[in-house]
């Protein structure tokens, strides 16, 4: 095995980078001290625990139990999603399927056009960014949302009093919502490698990959996750404005 | 069960309200807003709708462009309920224009644009005269309109859209005195040009200056309906 990645041994020397944390907070009474030590632990119990659950996966699964993972990962961040636009009608409901459609569309797209292959080894960690891509663009639109219903609520009345379908008198509302959710995204493209180096790229490289190789991955990384953005962010928006809207056409919220 | 028997704003024959509210009943939680109010809204005419705050009347208003729904009774436009028809052509039929005047585009034509897309710049121009904006450009920056010329183009622009009647949510309220006047002169023109006109108004004066008839409501109920220069509650105001 390649010696750029630590043993057992290399993990356990690094609890000395904990203490050293404890030391620092301890000693300026931050009040942090257990705090920092109860993170440490729940990461490793965690970080093990999902480990050990990959290996299984990984074995003895194979595609099905990939799939069953990601909608695993799905579900959890259609709930922190949801959570955040807390207030807009059906937020988790639609945060949900607004994720499951980006991670869809994108890992679709990524296994028709076999640039991954089929394995869980490769579909649950791609998956896993695409998840978290989408998730921040559906979370951004719906917050977005909820805010531009409070804030713009004279706009968006006085539209729909002149006639205007919801849609309608929403809609500057909405692009609003989704430039802003989509901003993070595009940023994050537009400065990749130059201010940061992402994790795909850095564990290839610590992995002992060359660096051409490497940086292969980090390019669709970065456009699946700007698709997985892009399709979950309009998904989200699309819904949210069936539930932020009843009916005779009157904000819910 | 028996319905409390709905009193007329006067008694109109054959005159049909164009909007009437029938025993039209508001909850909110365990709050009755409107608790049975009947009232009719006669064509051509301005009536006021006064009383105390917190008394229903901007509550009566949204009623009255299906922005609200009540609890029970029922809102009749030319004697059809509400809901038979296309929400959004009653919305058309049934103008608006809120408190603090509230611009949509960017330019005066964009504005009045709004509710009517396909407006062209003469027939803007018309709107923008009937709202005591004729001298105004078209190409106008909205930002840089003063309050009353805002809440007026307000006015144009619920106008463009051809509305049968003009609700009006105490339109100079947040508007200094010279403002008001301008707004009170357009909507008296409107008014004597045969649109029907429903003013909620917590300003006596005004009321009795620019309605034909009144609705008074204290705590969701009728008090008073009538013709305006009758009313025990806007002589109140000296």
């Amino acid at each position: 095995m390649s010696p750029t990645v630590p043993s057992w041994y290399g993990v356990g020397a690094s609890v000395l980078l904990v203490a050293m944390a404890v030391f620092v907070v301890v000693r300026e009474h931050l009040g942090l001290g257990r705090e920092v030590l109860v993170a440490a632990v729940r990461a490793a119990v965690q970080l093990v625990a999902i480990g050990g659950l990959l290996l299984l996966l990984f074995r003895h699964t194979g595609l099905i139990g990939a799939l069953a993972w990601v909608t695993v990962m799905v579900l959890l961040a259609g709930r922190v999603a949801g959570g955040r636009a807390r207030g807009l009608p059906g937020a988790t409901r639609v945060a949900t399927i607004a994720i499951a459609g980006g991670v869809f569309a994108t890992v679709g797209v990524l296994l028709v056009a076999h640039v991954i292959d089929t394995s869980g080894r490769v579909v649950i960690p791609v998956a896993g960014m695409v998840v978290t891509g989408a998730m921040q663009g559906a979370s951004l639109t719906l917050q977005r949302m909820r805010d531009e219903a409070t804030t713009a609520r004279r706009q968006v009345e006085a539209r729909l009093a002149l006639g205007l379908a919801a849609p309608d008198a929403f809609g500057p509302h909405l692009r609003t919502a989704l430039r802003t959710a989509l901003i993070p995204a595009i940023d994050g493209t537009k400065v990749v490698g130059l201010i940061s180096l992402p994790g795909a790229t850095v564990g290839l490289l610590l992995a002992g990959v060359n660096p051409l190789t490497a940086i292969r991955y980090q390019v669709v990384v970065m456009y699946m996750l700007l698709g997985a953005a892009a399709v979950a962010a309009v998904l989200a928006g699309r819904l949210a404005l069936r539930t932020m809207f009843d009916d005779a056409h009157r904000l819910r919220t | 069960m028996t319905q409390p028997e709905c009193r007329r704003i006067r008694p109109v024959g054959d005159n049909v309200g164009v909007l009437t509210l029938e025993d039209v009943v508001v909850e909110r939680g365990s709050a009755r807003v409107l608790d049975g109010v009947c009232a009719q809204f006669l064509p051509g005419r301005c009536t006021a709708v006064a009383g105390p705050s917190g008394a229903g009347k901007s509550t009566l208003l949204r009623l009255l462009d299906r922005l609200e729904e009540p609890t029970s009774g029922r809102v009749l436009l030319q004697g059809r309920p509400l809901p038979s028809y296309d929400v959004l052509e009653v919305r058309r039929r049934v103008g608006l224009v809120q408190q603090v005047p509230v611009l949509l585009g960017e330019t005066v034509l964009a504005d009045l644009r709004v509710g009517r897309p396909g407006l062209t710049e003469d027939e803007a121009r018309s709107f923008l005269t009937r709202a005591g904006l004729g001298d105004q450009p078209l190409d106008r920056r909205t930002e840089s309109l003063s309050g009353g010329e805002a809440q007026r183009l307000c006015l144009a622009r619920a106008l463009a859209v051809g509305p049968e009647v003009l609700l009006l949510d105490e339109p100079t309220s947040a508007l200094d005195a010279v403002a008001a006047k301008s707004v009170e002169r357009v909507v008296q023109s409107l008014v004597a040009d045969g649109l029907t006109a429903v003013l909620v108004s917590h300003d006596l004066r005004q009321a009795r200056r620019l309605a034909d008839d009144v609705v008074v409501l204290r705590g969701g109920r009728v008090e008073e309906a009538g013709a305006a220069a009758e009313s025990a509650y806007l002589a109140g105001a000296s």
